[in-house]
């Protein structure tokens, strides 16, 4: 179409936009072809020639400004098979929420895949996904410049060329390899962040963390940021370091909090001493309590009683007031040294039952075989088995045929299943999907096995994370 | 499998629904049969009058079932013939130890899986099993002036709905020339009731098929940027103006009367000695489903041949009433099946029906198809509008390219080398992803205006876009 036939199109084009016969302003080899007698016909024939100008002549004219998107970077695993593709959309379907999908993927990346991007992306503020998701979690955040998160080391150097999650990766494998460097890096570079980045820099200080930390982490008392503050206070009390040393008087929260605390005797022959909780007389009081158990430092109150960690959790009286119980269980999490959350962990896995679910608030300190004692022992029990998902950054794919059998968690599982009891049936099911994430692949193909014998419906989607699981069994967990 | 004819008897809703069942149980309706070798599951594809065949999925154990046809009968005709075949002719079913992915979909969704069936006696009375088995009573023989009277009433009504359709593109052409004169941009403001309005003259004079592309058509417009809006009715009204025309020029024209007044059933289709037929391997690139003023869903399957060094495409078209449901399809993106299809004549053969599934093809990527001689990513369009400039969504193959966002955040499928400038917007919002893919071919359905994404090849493989 030349330039006065797109000059007459504008014209037609704006006539009939307002209304009216347009047939004196159309291109002379338009109207030629336009003519009719009657002068609707000749519109509807100019109408016709206009819409076909439309269709094929002119091209959608592209924007200068068109922006296209940094490639998706390549991740360090393959992606997983096509053919497993159907079974993983499953147990994507399946999953309820963003955490469980996540822990889809975290089962795929241990078994050396990672997911296809259609499939599932981890989101931009993603902190939960494996590490090999880091590139696309940056990806997300908007990286939009070719620093795209390296492979090189980290350094003060190269500090600039890494996105945030990437950084965060990086920084967290250094903490474990070579802390003090890390610990460098993070008080030179951070200093200079804004308060929410040092807040997330100062935290990733839990990995690795030892007693040539406290330099660091005491200077950071003059820190800007409240939070950052509070942050440092609880690695050093977690390093055995007094935080709030108690002067006695009627303001000082360790007093008050103690207060909460009865001391006793027990045994007949050798008298030891016991901690209780003061039974409470009112809301008030229980919330003053509960703000106070999350407040204060536990080396704190330990040395209020003039007890080691250990010592206050051996003669701690549990079952006596759960919430208690819970807040205690939750400051030992906070601000405990290593040794008393190892010892409560002990403690709490060996007594099993609810106590053994309480251990759950300790996840996040436990190492990979501290947790794999909780959850063998919340096998065992077979009781509580929605407390599987909860265990924070549990690890995927260990959990084999035995520790099922032995306890009572498989006969709960049939019976469920077997049962009539819907509630029960609904509930069983999302135990399988938690399963379907810590089984060996040997485990997860013997259990659907079981359920199905036991009445679930073979194609129950609920078996999605199993089958899933199963079918990775060609790629160990290694 | 535990069934006995009287379970199906008492399964039937009606007497006529196990008649139209018993006609079924012939096993060319069937080109799928299969059952579980050790659970009580029977399942197979029945070949209904849609343009692709009915999934069929029967719980023999507790009597469940599954069926995708539209039918409001329940169970429907295609349960009670699997059923049927299933307790006359076991051997029928290929033994599988898996069950399809579409079966383990409603298997998963059932709500009481293992309730006890119904008890048999208790809905057979005014059914007979062995009534719908007798063969059926030829029709009595016609005489010649018998012959003669139903011919010619045929040959009048066929007269009448000529005259009917043609007073109906007249009044089509006076209200085109009536907007016109009003001005298009009170036409767009008021689209949705003047649209109804001929819609409704149009069904009463018989061209329903224009009637409902009518309705469609704000639905169209409000898809589109304010500004845009003019030109796109400029484009589908001008359309209009040369299908009425076209069909006025050859009102027997097999094609122009499907656009215009109703479509072929699918016997005469298949019937049909020159429909063209294509036997080859067919992938699924998408589905698109619309649900339509007037109450039907449309549900259009598009299919790319990988046999053919040309792009060649074929669409499976559906319709159903809304009312019936959510209506899952007996094909998902990514299928591939080898099949012959029966396209309905036409200058552009698009619309298909399965005549005759031949089994699964195999998995892999798009054929290299060669590109246009110009690099015209849409000379396809060009050739395709130049044969039937009536018509609106073409499906094309687009070359390399990748999908980028303008200054307002809508997608744009832009060629990766770029000889024409050419960059197409994309209807709807796109996967994010996707931004960060390279597209190594996609195909798609272009109007003009808007590219509907179908899938694409990427270095990352099959991606579905539908």
């Amino acid at each position: 179409m030349n330039g006065l036939d797109q000059a007459g199109l504008a014209r037609l084009r704006d006539g009939w936009i307002s209304g009216g016969a347009m047939f004196e302003f159309a291109p002379v080899e338009w109207k030629e072809v336009a003519t009719a007698s009657n002068s609707d016909e000749r519109e509807r024939r100019l109408l016709a020639i206009a819409a076909q100008a439309l269709d094929v002549a002119l091209r959608p004219a592209a924007p200068k400004s068109l922006k296209r998107r940094l490639p998706l970077p390549v991740l360090a695993l393959p992606m997983l098979p096509e053919r497993l593709r159907p079974l993983l959309r499953a147990a994507l379907k399946y999953a309820a929420d963003a955490r469980l999908k996540t822990r889809v993927a975290a089962l795929v990346a241990s078994r050396g895949f990672v997911l296809h991007p259609m499939d599932w992306m981890p989101a931009a503020t993603d902190q939960e996904s494996p590490d090999i998701y880091a590139p696309w979690v940056d990806w997300q955040a908007g990286a939009d410049s070719e620093k795209q998160s390296r492979r090189e080391d980290l350094t003060a150097e190269t500090w600039d060329d890494f996105y945030p999650a990437a950084r965060r990766s990086a920084l967290i494998d250094l903490r474990r390899s070579a802390p003090a460097l890390a610990r460098t890096l993070i008080e030179t570079k951070g200093a200079s962040e804004p308060a929410e980045v040092r807040l997330a820099l100062v935290e990733l200080m839990r990995f690795g963390l030892g007693a040539d930390d406290v330099p660091f982490l005491k200077s950071l008392s003059a820190d800007r940021s409240g939070k950052v503050r509070e942050m440092a206070g609880r690695l050093l009390a977690r390093l055995g370091e007094r935080g709030n040393p108690a002067d006695g008087g009627s303001e000082d929260p360790i007093a008050e909090l103690a207060a909460f605390i009865e001391e006793g005797k027990s045994g007949f022959i050798r008298r030891r001493t016991t901690y209780a909780p003061v039974k409470l007389k009112s809301p008030a009081q229980q919330a003053r309590r509960a703000d106070l158990f999350a407040s204060c430092y536990f080396g704190d109150l330990v040395a209020h009683f003039g007890k080691t960690e250990a010592d206050f959790i051996g003669a701690w009286q549990f079952g006596v007031d759960d919430g208690a119980d819970l807040f205690l269980v939750r400051m030992v999490a906070a601000s405990g040294g290593d040794a008393a959350v190892a010892s409560l962990a002990d403690l709490l896995a060996a007594a099993g039952g609810r106590l053994a679910i309480l251990g759950l608030q300790l996840t996040a300190r436990l190492d990979s075989g501290g947790k794999r004692v909780l959850i063998r022992q919340i096998l065992n029990d077979g009781q509580n088995l929605a407390a599987l998902n909860m265990v924070e950054g549990a690890e995927a794919g260990w959990l084999e045929w035995g520790d099922l059998a032995k306890g009572k968690t498989l006969s709960a599982l049939r019976s469920a299943v077997s049962g009539d009891n819907d509630v029960v049936k609904r509930n069983t099911e999302q135990h399988l999907e938690s399963i379907g994430f810590l089984a060996t692949a040997a485990t997860a193909e013997k259990l659907i096995g079981e359920v199905v014998a036991a009445g679930l419906p073979p194609a129950s989607p609920s078996l999605s994370l199993l089958r899933l699981n199963a079918a990775l069994a060609a790629n160990p967990t290694t | 499998m535990q069934l006995d004819l009287k379970t199906i008897e008492a399964l039937a809703p009606d007497q006529a629904s196990l008649g139209a069942a018993a006609k079924l149980t012939k096993r060319s309706n069937w080109p799928r049969l299969e059952a579980h070798e050790q659970l009580p599951l029977i399942w197979g594809e029945c070949q209904g009058s849609g343009s692709n065949p009915y999934r069929v999925a029967f719980d023999t154990s507790d009597h469940g079932y599954k069926c995708t046809c539209p039918s409001r009968k329940f169970p429907c005709k295609h349960i009670l013939a699997l059923a049927w075949i299933g307790a006359t002719a076991p051997d029928s079913f290929a033994r599988l130890d898996q069950t399809p992915d579409w079966v383990n979909d409603w298997l998963g969704r059932r709500r009481k899986p293992g309730q006890p069936p119904a008890t048999a006696p208790a809905r057979a009375e005014g059914k007979s099993i062995d009534e719908a088995s007798r063969p059926e009573e030829a029709p009595p023989v016609e005489d010649a002036a018998a012959t003669e009277r139903r011919e010619a009433a045929q040959r009048k009504r066929a007269e009448d709905t000529r005259s009917a359709v043609s007073a109906a593109l007249d009044e089509l052409d006076q209200w085109i020339a009536d907007q016109l004169r009003l001005g298009l941009a009170g036409f767009v403001d008021a689209s949705s009731e003047r649209c109804r309005r001929i819609a409704a003259r149009l069904v009463d004079l018989k061209a329903t098929a224009l009637a409902g592309r009518i309705d469609e058509l704000p639905a169209k417009l409000m898809a589109l940027r304010g500004e845009e809006r003019p030109d796109a009715a400029i484009r589908e009204l001008g359309k209009l103006v040369l299908l009425a025309k076209a069909w006025r020029a050859a009102p027997d024209d097999a094609e122009l009367k499907r656009l215009v007044s109703a479509s072929e059933t699918r016997d005469q289709i298949l019937a049909n000695p020159d429909a063209v037929q294509v036997e080859s391997d067919w992938e699924v690139l998408g589905e698109k489903i619309e649900t339509r003023r007037d109450g039907l869903v449309s549900h259009a399957t598009w299919l790319l041949d990988l046999k053919s060094s040309v792009p060649r495409f074929a669409v499976l078209l559906d319709f159903f009433p809304a009312s019936a449901g959510r209506r899952s399809g007996a094909f998902a993106p990514g299928d591939r099946f080898k099949a012959r299809l029966v396209f309905y004549p036409s200058r552009n053969p698009l619309r298909a029906l399965v005549a005759e599934r031949l089994g699964d093809a195999a998995p892999g990527a798009w054929p290299a198809f060669a590109p246009d001689a110009a690099g015209d990513p849409l000379a396809a369009y060009a050739a395709f509008q130049e044969g039937a400039p009536w018509l609106s969504d073409c499906p094309i193959i687009l070359p390399a390219g990748a999908i980028a966002l303008d200054e307002k955040d809508a997608a744009w499928w832009q060629a990766a080398n770029d000889p024409h400038g050419i960059a197409l917007p994309v209807a709807g919002s796109v996967h994010q992803t996707l931004l960060g893919i390279d597209l190594a071919a996609t195909a798609a359905l272009w109007n003009g205006a808007r590219l509907e994404l179908l899938a694409s090849q990427s270095s990352i493989g099959r991606l579905d876009l539908s």
